[in-house]
């Protein structure tokens, strides 16, 4: 996985406390190696393993891989997007409702009314934006729980869904757009496979090397803090709210594609599997913290169970099962990891204090 | 006396003091406890005896909050014997720790919740391990709690919120809680009555200095009663007004245990720090006045002040002080822009400042330090490097590139040269101490290269040696041309480190103390002196 190399490689960049001027005055304390922060990793390589060796002829198959990959795509983009909101301390649960908004407009205007596919797009992605405007102004002007607001927000969103789309499923999208997310440029990996990893360098980059992404760390961790720091709170969740809408939005163009059609429900099936990537993520490579390489490995991770447990022989049920049984447990395991982790660094912290 | 080199553990204490001619109540012995190998209490002893208030003091890692928190069941001693009312209690003591046995605890958040009243706390505690379905007796509960506020005199109706209590009012109710609640279990129980042991963990930390008498009156009575108070506290003065006697913990031992009778506050200091205290000299700053003052405010109002004119200039430090509500816990605040001024300018450097923000302020030098350092002043689940690289991030392209082994570099010199522990900017900030939070804070501050530097109660919570170290930091800032305002209600703080301070009542400023008038009795009785008029 050279996603999670680069990480790695980076990471140390960040926090190599051993860099040309560090003076070592009596045993300065390293940063703590901790092998529980790549444990999902191992977890995921046995769980290929056992695929492997269980269903040789269907799972480890160029096909079975090139579809796991392309499945998950809408998956992941609207994960990585909802990881700006939670690093900034909010919840926002109207990406799923954004996401169908998206993609029955993109239905609407280029089928219904014979828009260009491009223009079709850029109305969806405009049209989602707005969605985040809203919860954002909402959120900061009224300084109202993101929770419920967004919980409203999506509802919403939702019935204009019913409105726009006339509760109907729309199929015959351009071929264009499902050109541009469906090909396979090499080794039968889809162009959206390789979108979604742009984007999550790209979140990856913002988050650990920008003002903006430390700063919004800090609005996550504490309001207070942040304010009295100078940094503008209200304008960071405003515009996190707006850029996991965006994503959202893409997310939903992806899914137009992937599909070439468009209904008004299924969007809101990707609300939980969202959730479950981001908080399943925040328990790999950085702990506690939600990043975007650890959302990708938890993807795939859940996709890896679903899908080799269904060549198995379970029926649709095992994917409910999975996707919410994952992000019960990610929690529980963050939150397990991270006081195992804290008294580990307690106690480092104490010895190097005596 | 015991003398401070003593070692530990050895004969029978010093048995001077009212309280300490009965039986111990909580009699602690050679009690260890390490934390992964690390050493906290390398075997403490303590004698709490009927009828007296006894101090527990100590530096910050000294083994007092261990000690507590080992007694209320949070940690498990390694080793050692906890005796409660001549009986000896095997450990571990569970999740409820000795609370079955006749102590109460009252720790320093006190334990309230603020929108619940005072009755419902306290019904809380009548159910006890009640079935979840009893009912609760709402009128015989009201009487219960009216009747014990009425015996400690607290001015408290059992309907109020705590959202709508005072600090100290808040104080006295989870005093007066923890006391309730012993003394139901002891019904339950059908013994006859025992003497209670409340342990008091820094109650007082958040408190208005003037208003913590009438704490200390609830204490006495609990003494009067023939209780017993373990009252773990930094604050000296305190100490030596309310306690009896006092054992003194460094190091994870215990240091010595001596009467408060006839005791200084070098003695205690002496026996805290096993050093005289040595006070930071003031030096001799240039005050430059015939310059435009650094920052300055006209006729500044907020919620609590009402109409101030300051003026900060480069080379003096400045305390401000009041009672509680006089507006001088507020006035950082409104000068640092975090709370907006409902009236008056505020200007830097003879500049008007419109719309005053703290990114404004940031912007031209001026930076706050608030109070409440846990909750306002660092994000205690992240880095000290994340901590202090917060006001450099837009240092490298305005924000697109953040330089993190730049950061890293300049963090590690800080918290070397401000003698931060543990210097490693990789520990979690909410992991330092106290004491040491405050340096690295204010070695990030001075890393921005200040000229004003609004700082409030900087040595709340902070042990002796940490407190003498940011004293030396605050001189040495204006020794370069940087300006202190200091709001602390603290008067042994200005004494030692203002060149001026104004004593604010109602919103105003009431009295200006300069130089050598800034006594510990010229402070208070400027203070009183406003409230009696």
């Amino acid at each position: 996985m050279s996603a999670t190399e680069k990480q790695d490689v980076e990471m140390d960049g960040k926090d190599g406390s051993a860099g040309p001027a560090v003076r070592p005055r009596g045993s300065v304390a390293k940063k703590p190696a901790e092998p529980e922060r790549f444990a999902l990793l191992g977890v995921w390589a046995v769980l290929i393993l056992v695929f492997s060796l269980a269903a040789p002829q269907t799972f480890p198959t160029t096909a079975n891989i090139s579809n796991m990959l392309a499945t998950q795509v809408v998956l992941l983009i609207l994960a990585i997007g909802l990881l700006v909101p939670l690093r900034g301390g909010d919840y926002d649960l109207s990406v799923a409702s954004t996401l169908n908004l998206s993609t029955v407009i993109v239905a609407v205007l280029n089928v219904n009314h014979g828009w260009g596919i491009w223009a079709s797009v850029a109305v969806a992605l405009l049209a989602s934006l707005c969605v985040g405007v809203v919860n954002g102004l909402i959120v900061t002007v009224f300084d109202i729980d993101p929770f419920i607001v967004t919980l409203g927000v999506g509802t919403v969103v939702q019935g204009l869904i019913y409105y726009v789309s006339d509760t109907m499923t729309i199929s015959g999208i351009d071929r264009a757009l499902s050109d541009l997310v469906l090909t396979q440029p090499f080794l039968a990996i889809p162009t959206g496979f390789f979108f979604a990893l742009a984007l999550c360098a790209l979140v990856w980059y913002v988050f650990d090397h920008t003002a903006f992404g430390q700063r919004l760390l800090f609005v996550g961790q504490s309001r207070d803090v942040a304010r009295l720091n100078g940094v503008n709170v209200s304008g960071l969740r405003r515009r996190s709210f707006i850029v996991s809408a965006g994503f959202a939005g893409l997310a939903g163009v992806v899914y137009a594609g992937t599909t070439a059609s468009a209904d008004p429900v299924s969007g809101a099936s990707f609300l939980l599997p969202a959730f479950a990537a981001c908080f399943l993520g925040s328990t790999v490579l950085r702990i506690g913290r939600f990043n975007p390489w650890g959302t990708l490995i938890a993807v795939y991770f859940l996709v890896t169970g679903i899908t080799g447990l269904q060549l198995l022989g379970a029926q649709q049920y095992v994917q409910q099962l999975f996707y919410g049984g994952a992000l019960v447990i990610a929690v529980i395991l963050s939150k397990l990891v991270r006081s195992r982790g804290e008294r580990k660094r307690r106690a480092q912290a104490a010895l190097s204090a005596s | 006396m015991i003398s401070s080199d003593e070692p530990t553990g050895s004969g029978p204490r010093s048995s001077v003091g009212s309280g300490a001619a009965s039986a111990p109540l909580l009699t602690v012995t050679n009690l260890t406890k390490s934390f992964n190998g690390v050493p906290a209490l390398h075997g403490v002893d303590l004698e709490v005896g009927a009828g007296e208030v006894h101090g527990l003091l100590g530096a910050n890692g000294s083994g007092k909050s261990t000690l507590i928190k080992v007694l209320a069941g949070f940690h498990d001693a390694d080793g050692g014997t906890v005796t409660v009312h001549g009986r000896t209690v095997e450990g571990p003591f569970g999740a409820r720790g000795l609370r079955d046995e006749g102590l109460g605890f009252v720790h320093q958040d006190l334990g309230l919740a603020g929108s619940g009243t005072v009755l419902e706390h306290m019904a809380l505690d009548a159910e006890g391990d009640a079935q979840a379905w009893r009912r609760v007796h709402w009128r015989s509960e009201r009487r219960r709690v009216q009747e014990l506020l009425d015996r400690f005199e607290i001015g408290v109706d059992p309907s109020a919120t705590i959202d709508s209590l005072t600090p100290v009012q808040r104080a006295m109710v989870a005093v007066v809680r923890a006391v309730g609640s012993q003394e139901l279990a002891q019904e339950r129980a059908g013994g006859e009555r025992r003497g209670q042991i409340l342990v008091l963990d820094e109650p007082t930390v958040f408190l208005p200095r003037h208003e913590v008498n009438m704490l200390f009156d609830v204490l006495r009575r609990l003494r009067d009663r023939g209780d017993a108070v373990l009252l773990v506290s930094h604050d000296l003065d305190e100490i030596l007004e309310v306690t009896d006697r006092v054992t003194v913990f460094r190091n994870g031992r215990t240091a010595g245990t001596r009467s408060t009778d006839g005791a200084t506050r070098d003695d205690l200091v002496q026996l805290i720090l096993g050093a005289r205290d040595e006070h930071v000299a003031k030096g001799s700053a240039v005050v430059r006045d015939d310059r435009p003052a650094l920052l300055s405010a006209r006729g500044l109002h907020g919620g609590r002040v009402a109409g101030i004119d300051i003026d900060l200039y480069a080379g003096e430090v400045v305390g401000v002080t009041g009672l509680a509500g006089s507006g001088f816990e507020e006035l950082a605040e409104l000068l640092f822009g975090s709370r907006t001024p409902t009236a008056g300018t505020v200007e830097h450097g003879g500049k008007t400042v419109t719309r005053p923000s703290p990114a404004r302020s940031m912007d031209a030098g001026v930076i706050l330090i608030p109070a409440d350092r846990k909750g306002q002043g660092g994000a205690l689940g992240l880095s000290v490097l994340e901590n202090m690289s917060l006001p450099f991030l837009d240092k490298k392209l305005g924000g697109f590139r953040v330089d993190w082994r730049q950061m890293s570099r300049q963090a590690e010199e800080t918290c070397h040269r401000l003698n931060v522990v543990p210097p490693n900017p990789q520990a979690l900030f909410g992991h330092l101490s106290g004491g040491n939070q405050q340096k690295a804070l204010l070695g990030k501050w001075m890393d921005t290269d200040p000229m004003v530097m609004l700082l409030s109660e900087p040595t709340q919570g902070v042990d002796i040696g940490a407190r003498r170290e940011i004293f030396k930091l605050i001189r040495a800032a204006v020794a370069q041309g940087r300006t202190v305002m200091c709001a602390t209600s603290d008067y042994e703080q200005l004494v030692e480190m203002a060149d001026r301070v104004l004593v604010l009542d109602q919103g105003r400023v009431a009295a200006e103390l300069v130089g050598d008038d800034i006594t510990k009795d010229a402070l208070a009785s400027a203070v009183y002196a406003e409230e009696a008029s």
